[in-house]
């Protein structure tokens, strides 16, 4: 034989083209059913009867629906969390604390930007109540006479109006005494929530561009009206102050803070860092990054937390900005922004005010377990704040990022966006008015802030236990204040009072720090498992399974199917071809295969065994023994090589 | 087919048994080497049958080749990759190899990483929130200031007058010289003086003794130079040991906090120095303290408390601690059912210069817990009605190995000295036990703050000069911290007592000048207002709608998780349960005894073949070998074949003389026992 011809019957020997294990379908699926490793299957073959046999279709086809029921349900739920939440006692990271009076300027330095302003709101006050000017302010009656007889320049652009209900569409303007028509909407600012039963209210009127456009907001109470119309003006003329002249028209750090007390260890204002808050005007951080590592304390009470006492000076406040006296504290992460207006806690003079904190951490899971970004990059708002993600300042970053779109102009108590300015009559006569249409429409989510931002995955919290004592006692501030005053020295050249100072104590309460933290609740190795308890618990299968059904009904199937159809296809051929002499069909090879099972006895011990030939045959002279016995020992060697070759594979 | 086996079985068998049973010699030779009495010899045969039926019994098994191993285990096992490795054709073989031997390790590694995960003792964790009926917490309430003054005066009287006389050379230093020539008692000054440093100049900063030019007699330079304010003037403590050589100065930025912390550091000296019972005695009483009080619907009165001494506080009040008797209870939610207290701080009487916070400090703790109050507590203020809602949170640990948590703080390597009290195991406990035996160990004294060990003495200026200046240093050093906080574990469960706190104006304007009245006639039985707004404090303390949130731990994966996540993975990938294993672990028997067989097989036939190279005789015919491995019924009688060679005549034909007949039954030939043996594993 030719080398090539040996190669090529060794191969056909040794990987035979055997089709599927059966010529028909119907035998295909008998043979499945006896082979398989599932457990149904079987009894629907072996059954005898009927009855039987359907019942055991029924059984097999309702456990394969089960399997695929329970799959889906537990692949449907893959995406769970479950929560933890630990208490870890350890050192823990002191937070950022960031203290504010409420009152953001002086008023003695700023009054010169001011003047014109507050003349005005005594007048609208005084004919609006009709109140003689009461105020005790020292000053007042002289500042008052300057701007005598100058045209009220704030009020003709935003009049101050006094609303009838009687007569619909008619206000009164209390300056000029003048009813004038109201055009365009009118928002009562409380109106949709309760009704006002009062006959009068008050309001302002804010107008676009040409005056035609105009919206009126109306007050139920005219000390809101009048403190949001001074707002905005403040807003307006602060609006064009340079930061560097703000600053030092606010507090400094050694004014504010009189002593400073961490960890049973001295601080002063150079622990503090600068914080420039449009509405609240110098704030102060103390354990921010910048200055160097991140405080911790180790020891939880009061001992060990931040003891400051704050110098508030009442007679410096803006009467018609702020209303309330002391300062607010704002607990938050280092890299966070603080929120002063928003969150915060206010301070009391005259008192001690200790707030004890608790930590909780909460790490959520981004995506695809919940709507969260971990450093929020991932949202189409720019951060124009200089501090780390949470979902506020996305808020107010979108809102600053619209208000500059729509309004040509930034708002003023929130940062700057790149290449914008703080709104101001002289360069945008009328963003007061698009400032409210776009607040309004912001409130009521149409411009789509609310949807975009994603809250942040993890944050801290510090849970506060807030409680009031009396600060300095009766019996105390008869020494303690003249050597607060002392230790104020140069800043102030007053005596203290009781009423100028606030003591804060912030601590830990202990050392407990709270996660809450959210893991997967399925992994896939859970997920896999479970498939293998649904399958085996329904039909003992397993992916062999899963794979002995793709190869029978997907392969095998489709082959059998496409081998009947080449055969007819070829009859029909050959019929077409030549009648006389038809081709042998290709089937016996297919047919040949279970015949084959038999081979696949065991082989015997003997052949099997490859032991040394006997002894015997070393006997010179011994006929090869050739008994039928050897006729059958052929048929094993045949079977032999098989193995053999299954071996080398 | 046994027809074929039996030779070399028998073979086989020769070989291997004189390996198993050495002393039983040759198994062929019916004679044995050791000659025995003929009783003794049949009972020796019964055991040899009955070893070697079990000896063949094991040997049997599925197959005496590796290969037809593997081809019993694939045909027979439950697992299902292994039975399509051998029914179909080679390529679906090597598939299927592959495929069996993927999803093998496949299982590996998942069950490698789920024991993984149940090492690693995860817990999960459930919250409960609701209302029911509670212990009510245990209430602490202590004044802010510790001692009434006008009991201790006696006591500070030396340390106020210095006091004094330093407020008055800081705040105006050129006056001070009329009134320095007071008595003072320079022996507590010099022991701990506070100094000025003047950091003017910052490359020289002069250290001023705030009395330099009184008591040393040396006149200062001028007094003008040393007028200087907070800005240039730090004020400092000087803190000496070792009879002054070795000093530190502990800087203030301002004068307030050195003259508070000077004057406490002096205080606690002096208190150090007066018996606890004369303390407690010059503290609130407590039917003075607590004027009134209303639990639930039910009166109780200040022998309801039970007193404990607080060093920073003095004399606190405890209700509820539940010592003696049993804890009372609350089943209801809001004020109606919670205790109501009005107090009595008596604020004209606080020590001025150890107090400057007028209030009540209160706080809730479990029962049978020690108040951490200077840590915890909070404060309510005079004039006003303090109203706390109360929320129980609970947080209840595994435990060890789940969590590093204590039961009961038996194997805290810290001795609890707040276990005088009787108390509980708390972290807070541990971590002042724990400095206190720092300060012990450093100092050779504790500190009054602290409770002292038996045996040992608390700190003071007379009899441990170098207190100060140790405890200064222990206090801010770090490591001493974290070592104690490294050395002490949480408590394995943890009440929290949440606090939703308002306050409102208390009395009112209207009601003031009745409840005055009222409170006076029953504490003073003086028909005038002995009491003012700045002494009176009221509270309520109730539980919220809620009253429980309770954080429970159980462990994430028990045993049966585990069990069931290595089935299903097992299931999932092979179809095998525990059975497929004891399976697998019989086939890797199996294995060892074909490997021990070959090799004895094999040490056998080398041995042989040794020997046979050393006989220089006629090798042995076939017969005799034979006839050697068995004697009985051999007749090599060639008669019984002639009716067999009809249908081989070519054999016949092969005149080969002296050829012994290859073709007897051999299984005639066979001992009887193996026979015995051979079906009784088949019927197996």
């Amino acid at each position: 034989m030719a080398p090539g011809e040996k190669i090529k019957t060794k191969i056909k020997k040794n990987l035979p083209v055997t089709g599927p294990q059966a010529p028909t379908i119907k035998e295909l699926m008998r043979w499945y059913c006896l082979n398989t490793n599932t457990h149904g299957c079987r009894r629907i073959v072996v059954s005898r009867g009927r009855l039987r046999r359907l019942l055991w279709i029924g059984f097999t086809l309702t456990a394969v629906a089960l399997i695929l029921w329970q799959c889906a349900l537990l692949v449907f739920s893959f995406y769970t969390v479950s929560v933890s939440i630990k208490v870890h006692f350890r050192k823990l990271d002191f937070p950022a604390v960031t203290i504010c009076n409420i009152n953001p300027y002086k008023y003695s330095t700023v009054r010169h930007f001011l003047a014109d302003l507050e003349q005005e709101t005594r007048e609208a006050l005084k004919s609006l109540y009709g109140f003689p000017e009461s105020r005790k302010r020292r000053e007042a009656e002289s500042w008052s006479s300057i701007s005598e007889g100058k045209q009220p320049r704030f009020s003709h652009r935003i009049p101050l109006l006094i609303f009838d209900q009687d007569e619909k569409g008619k206000a009164r303007d209390f300056f000029t005494g003048r009813k004038r028509k109201v055009g365009g909407s009118i928002i009562h600012k409380a109106s949709n929530v309760m009704h006002i039963e009062s006959k009068q209210v008050v309001g302002f009127q804010l107008c676009s561009n040409d005056t035609s456009d105009c919206a009126t907001y109306t007050f139920s109470s005219g000390i809101n009206a009048i403190q949001e119309w001074y707002k905005l003006h403040y807003m307006n003329i602060m609006a064009q102050v340079p930061l560097e002249k703000k600053i030092n028209m606010s507090y400094s750090a050694e004014e504010l803070l009189v002593t400073c007390f961490f960890d049973g260890v001295s601080c002063d204002a150079r622990n503090f860092t600068l914080f420039h808050h449009p509405m609240h005007g110098n704030c102060y951080t103390f354990n921010n990054r910048e200055n160097e590592t991140i405080l911790s304390t180790s020891m939880g009470g009061s001992e060990y937390g931040l003891q400051v006492i704050l110098y508030i000076n009442e007679e410096e406040y803006n009467p018609f900005l702020v209303s309330s006296t002391g300062a607010k504290v704002i607990i938050h992460r280092q890299d966070e922004y603080p929120f002063v207006e928003d969150v915060g806690t206010e301070i009391e003079t005259a008192m001690v005010t200790s707030i004890g904190m608790h930590l909780t951490e909460s790490f959520k899971l981004s995506e695809p377990y919940s709507q969260c970004t971990e450093d929020g990059s991932d949202v189409p708002i720019r951060n124009i704040y200089n501090a780390a993600y949470s979902l506020q300042i996305c808020l107010h970053s979108c809102f600053q990022t619209k208000m500059v779109e729509k309004c040509g102009c930034a708002q003023y108590s929130q940062p700057l966006p790149p290449a914008a300015n703080y709104c101001n009559y002289q360069q945008h006569p009328n963003w007061m008015y698009c400032y409210y249409q776009l607040h309004r429409a912001f409130v009521q989510e149409e411009l789509g802030c609310q949807s975009v931002c994603k809250e942040a995955c993890s944050f801290k919290e510090w849970t506060l236990t807030t409680s009031l004592a009396q600060w300095p006692s009766v019996v105390s501030e008869k020494w303690l204040l003249p050597v607060l005053t002392w230790d104020q020295g140069r800043q102030i050249n007053k005596k203290l009072k009781k009423t100028d100072l606030a003591k804060l104590l912030i601590f830990y309460k202990d050392l407990n720090q709270r996660s809450i933290m959210e893991s997967p609740a399925n992994s896939i190795e859970m997920l896999l498992s479970n498939f293998g308890g649904q399958l085996g618990l329904w039909m003992s299968c397993s992916v062999v399974c899963v794979i002995e059904i793709i190869e029978v009904f997907f392969i095998d199937f489709f082959s059998i199917i496409a081998r009947r159809q080449w055969q007819k296809a070829k009859e029909w051929w050959a019929r077409k071809q030549a009648p006389p002499c038809p081709e042998a069909p290709r089937s016996p090879q297919g047919q040949d295969n279970p015949a084959l099972d038999i081979d696949n006895d065991l082989p015997t011990f003997n052949s099997a065994l490859h032991l040394p030939p006997a002894l015997g045959t070393q006997v010179p002279g011994t006929p090869p023994p050739k008994y039928n016995t050897l006729r059958l020992e052929r048929a094993f060697s045949n079977q032999l090589t098989d193995t053999q070759m299954l071996d080398e594979l | 087919m046994l027809l074929h086996i039996s030779p070399a079985y028998f073979k086989l068998l020769h070989g291997f048994l004189p390996w198993i049973m050495p002393t039983n010699g040759n198994l062929g030779d019916k004679n044995f080497q050791m000659g025995k009495p003929g009783h003794r010899e049949g009972a020796t045969m019964h055991v040899k049958k009955y070893l070697l039926k079990g000896l063949h019994r094991l040997q049997k098994g599925p197959g005496y080749t590796y290969k037809e191993l593997l081809v019993w285990y694939c045909d027979n096992t439950n697992t299902h990759g292994p039975k399509r490795i051998i029914c179909e054709g080679p390529k679906k073989k090597a598939m299927w190899f592959l495929l069996t031997l993927l999803f093998a390790s496949l299982v590996c590694w998942q069950w490698g990483i789920f024991i993984r995960t149940y090492l690693s003792w995860e817990v999960s964790v459930s919250l409960s929130v609701g209302f029911k009926t509670m212990d009510f917490p245990a209430v602490t309430i202590c004044n802010a200031s510790p001692f009434k003054y006008s009991k201790i005066k006696h006591l500070l009287k030396d340390l106020d007058e210095l006091m004094e006389a330093v407020l008055e050379r800081i705040l105006a230093p050129e006056l001070s010289h009329a009134s320095a020539t007071r008595n003072l008692n320079f022996s507590i000054w010099n022991h701990t003086p506070l100094v000025l440093i003047d950091e003017r100049n910052p490359h020289h900063p002069m250290v001023l003794d705030l009395f330099g030019d009184n008591h040393n007699g040396l006149t200062s330079s001028s007094a003008s130079e040393k007028i200087c304010n907070a800005q240039g003037c730090k004020m400092a403590m000087r803190l000496c040991s070792l009879n002054g050589t070795q000093c530190t100065f502990r800087n203030f930025t301002s004068a307030t906090q050195a003259v508070t912390e000077w004057y406490v550091l002096q205080a606690t000296n002096i208190f150090a120095q007066v018996p606890q019972q004369e303390l407690v005695e010059m503290s609130y009483p407590s039917e003075q303290m607590i004027l009134a009080c209303l639990f639930g619907a039910e009166p109780c009165n200040y022998r309801n408390f039970t007193s404990i001494f607080y060093p920073h506080y003095g004399n606190c009040y405890i209700f509820n601690w539940g010592m003696t008797e049993k804890a009372l209870p609350s089943a209801n939610p809001g004020t109606e059912f919670g205790l109501k207290l009005i107090l009595d701080i008596g604020q004209e009487d606080y020590v001025p210069f150890l107090a400057s916070t007028a209030g009540v400090r209160l706080m809730l703790h479990e029962q049978r817990s020690y108040p951490f109050i200077r840590d915890e507590g909070i404060y309510a203020m005079s004039g006003t009605e303090t109203s706390i809602g109360v929320l129980v949170d609970k947080l209840q640990r595994m435990g060890e190995p789940y969590s590093p948590c204590t039961v009961n703080g038996s194997e805290v390597p810290v001795q609890n000295f707040y276990s005088d009290y009787n108390t509980t195991y708390s972290i807070q406990a541990c971590l002042r036990s724990c400095f206190q035996d720092h300060m012990i160990r450093n100092c050779n004294c504790g500190h009054y703050l602290y409770p002292l060990p038996r045996g040992e003495k608390y700190c003071n200026n007379r009899d441990f000069p170098d207190w100060a200046h140790c405890y200064s240093d222990l206090q801010m050093s770090v490591a001493q911290r974290e070592t104690c906080i490294g050395m002490c574990k949480e408590s394995c469960n943890d009440t929290q007592y949440k606090m939703t706190i308002s306050m409102a104006d208390w009395p009112s304007e209207a009601s003031e000048d009745w409840i005055f009245h009222v409170l006076s006639q029953e504490r003073d039985q003086s028909t005038n207002i002995t009491l003012s707004r700045k002494g009176i404090v009221k509270l309520n303390i109730y539980f919220q709608e809620f009253n429980y949130r309770t954080i429970e731990e159980s462990a994430a994966n028990n045993i049966v998780w585990l069990l069931s996540n290595l089935g299903g993975q097992f299931g999932f990938w092979m179809g095998g349960s525990v059975l497929c294993l004891i399976e697998f672990g019989e086939i890797i028997i199996d294995f060892v005894w074909i490997t021990i067989i070959k090799l004895v097989a094999l040490a056998k036939s080398l041995r042989q073949r040794r020997a046979q190279a050393s006989y220089t005789g006629p090798p042995p015919t076939v017969a005799e070998l034979v006839e050697a491995h068995t004697n009985f019924g051999f007749q090599p009688d060639m008669a019984p074949r002639s009716p067999n060679t009809g249908p081989y005549p070519s054999e016949q034909a092969l005149p080969i003389p002296g050829t012994p007949p290859p073709n007897y039954d051999s299984l005639r030939l066979q001992p009887l026992d193996v026979i015995e043996s051979d079906s009784e594993g088949d019927a197996i």
